[in-house]
């Protein structure tokens, strides 16, 4: 009960914040019920899906300063989860959810344990290390139909399903995935001020001075990363029946880590509104620039090159993301 | 026994090649503890220059490396001053994806000139020929070259941080960098040094790779974690040690062979089912892991 007051208390808040946050809150519900195309349907389904991918990053690598390049290999897990037992043996989404959730929590003390006696760039680039080893070992494992990846073929179903998650039409999987955005939201809003949160903060500000205060470093940072994985592996879940057809290239490759990661960072690691705002900006971007200028004859990888520019101008120019701006400005104003 | 031996010859082979690439991330990690995710693109871009040269010239294609190394040069001062001097300031995170936005800067600049299709070079004295040097190993002509060739060129850099006033400058800024201010060492252009060898190490790895592996713009990253790899192995920042752990990785490369060696010896049924050949680089990202939990410092590392 306690932590469901403290989840649903944004008082420390400015009031601005909220009130632009509950508007934007609001648009999000009744956006189905505005004209849109079937491509922004689509967009906006990607952006609730990576502001959740933002969000798990952001315990472990904003709250906690540990930068975490890995994330795609929970996705992987979570969605051939979900699809392996939804073909295999037909097992609806809310029962291979939570599996594919305990299987990624085991992987990640398996691989947490270790990994977090690394540091800085050690650390980031171990992550990398593990989740492709995870991508090879997936491109090769027939039971999840190594490199073809598995499909969900929804003939055998009757849409709306809402057991296995299969529908026609994209405003079902709108909504499923807006209900998570908000508990999301709801969990990340308790997580902060949780004894956890304050815990890992002090690590991220200086983490010999959080050992001498008595707080067990390592198993902090573990139970977080869990916290982040698990966050992960229910959207890939959702992934998987959202997509229908998963391969271990387009689920579990580093440009997934590397894009959950960045929007964080682009919005404003370690601040609640941070990756969605990141997310906000980042995906339709992506995917409009795609439209515009990928798909033009002669131009092929244009708009990656002016994703990858806008990436090193954000790095380069404001690497404490938007949220900081917004912070900066904010201190101006009141001294 | 012959696969064994031609497997190892093999791995030791595109081992020193492999070091001469690691030496630039090395070197660059050593004077300003920044992870290059670029060093792959780097590489790319090496092997473009060694390939379009030859082309373009009719030139013999070992013959490029100058221009390789000129380019890679330039390349690696122009990220210095124009991205990453702007970047260091910046926390960690900020690094990290900076150095990844230019991969995809890089990688899809490649796209959009030279296409997606594989290119290879086809013509040169050394092209198609082959020596038969005994107990089964059979080298061509084009991976000794380029292994020669990488090791002189791992030699003459070695020479230059070791034995010239430049180099000996190079050293004092990774060991110290603000006591090298101090002592009148202007570490700015070291560190924009370190990117003009570092670009030109790889750059020339690249031209003498693309002798016998055919290039195309998404090489990049399995090469920028081979690297990795080595740099952890070898002990980040140590120059000896990427020569050793170049040729560790590259015989880690080579195990599909290795595999097959054994399956022949013990004749286990699911030894000859494993896909070996597809796993052939999970091994090195695994060699990554495996190195920095047992040794992070590396087999000659000095800095943590």
């Amino acid at each position: 009960m306690e932590a469901l007051n403290s989840a649903l208390d944004f008082s420390d808040f400015p009031r601005l914040d909220i009130i632009i946050a509950g508007a934007l809150g609001g648009l999000l519900v009744i956006f189905p019920a505005t004209p849109h195309s079937a491509f922004a349907m689509a967009t906006m389904i990607q952006f609730l899906m990576f502001s959740l991918y933002g969000m798990g990053w952001n315990t472990i690598g904003g709250y906690g300063g540990q930068v975490d390049l890995g994330k795609a290999q929970y996705v992987g897990i979570g969605a051939f989860t979900t699809a392996v037992m939804m073909v295999r043996w037909d097992v609806p989404f809310w029962v291979s959810m939570p599996i594919g959730v305990c299987f990624a929590v085991v992987w990640s003390f398996i691989i947490g344990y270790p990994l977090f006696r690394l540091k800085g760039h050690y650390f980031a680039i171990a992550t990398i290390a593990t989740s492709l080893v995870l991508k090879d070992i997936f491109e090769v494992w027939d039971f999840v139909g190594a490199a073809c990846g598995i499909e969900i073929s929804p003939i055998k179903y009757n849409p709306p399903d809402f057991l296995h998650l299969i529908f026609k039409e994209d405003i079902y999987y709108y909504y499923v995935i807006l209900g998570f955005f908000f508990l999301g939201i709801l969990y990340v809003n308790w997580f902060r001020k949780s004894r956890l949160g304050f815990q890992l903060r002090s690590i991220k500000d200086n983490e010999e001075v959080a050992k001498s205060l008595g707080i067990n470093v390592h198993w902090a940072k573990i139970k977080t990363y869990a916290i982040a994985t698990s966050f992960v592996s229910v959207v890939g879940s959702f992934h998987a029946c959202y997509i229908k057809n998963i391969e271990p290239e387009d689920t579990m490759s580093l440009d997934i880590s590397i894009l959950i990661a960045l929007m964080a960072m682009l919005g404003g690691a370690g601040s609640l509104w941070g990756p969605i705002i990141g997310a906000g900006i980042l995906i339709p971007l992506k995917s409009y620039l795609k439209e515009w200028l990928g798909a033009r004859a002669g131009l092929i990888g244009i708009d990656l090159i002016v994703y990858g520019a806008i990436i090193m101008l954000v790095s380069a120019v404001e690497p404490r993301g938007i949220w900081g701006i917004v912070e900066k400005v904010r201190r101006r104003k009141r001294n | 026994m012959d696969i064994l031996v031609s497997s190892l010859f093999a791995g030791l082979l595109i081992g020193m090649v492999l070091a001469m690439m690691a030496l630039g991330l090395t070197i660059i990690f050593g004077v300003m503890e920044i992870v290059n995710f670029a060093h792959g693109e780097f590489l790319m871009v090496g092997m473009y220059t060694g390939l379009l040269t030859a082309q373009a010239t009719g030139m013999e294609p070992l013959l490029t490396l100058p221009v390789a190394a000129a380019a890679g040069f330039l390349l690696g001062i122009i990220c210095y001053f124009g991205f990453i001097k702007f970047v260091i300031r910046g926390p960690m995170v900020a690094q990290l994806l900076g150095t990844f936005g230019l991969m995809i800067f890089l990688r899809n600049l490649a796209l959009l000139f030279f296409g997606a299709e594989d290119r290879a070079i086809h013509q040169g004295i050394l092209v198609g020929k082959s020596f038969d040097i005994g107990m089964g190993i059979i080298a061509p002509a084009t991976k000794l070259a380029a292994a020669a060739l990488s090791v002189i060129a791992f030699w003459v850099v070695w020479l230059v941080i070791n034995r010239t006033k430049i180099g000996k400058a190079l050293t004092a800024t990774s060991l110290n960098a603000q006591g090298a201010r101090y002592m009148g060492i202007s570490t700015e252009r070291m560190n924009a040094l370190a990117w003009g060898i570092g670009g030109s190490t790889v750059t020339i790895a690249g031209a003498l790779l693309v002798n016998f592996w055919s290039v195309n713009p998404f090489m990049g990253l399995l090469f920028t974690m081979i690297a990795f790899a080595i740099v952890a192995l070898g002990g980040f920042g140590s120059v000896p040690g990427a020569f050793f752990a170049g040729l560790v990785v590259g015989v880690i490369t080579e195990i599909p062979g290795i595999w097959d060696f054994l399956t022949y010896i013990f004749n286990f049924g699911w030894m000859a089912d494993v896909p070996m050949t597809s796993l052939k680089y999970m091994w090195v990202y695994l060699a990554y892991f495996v190195i920095m939990i047992v040794r992070p410092r590396g087999l000659f590392g000095w800095k943590r």
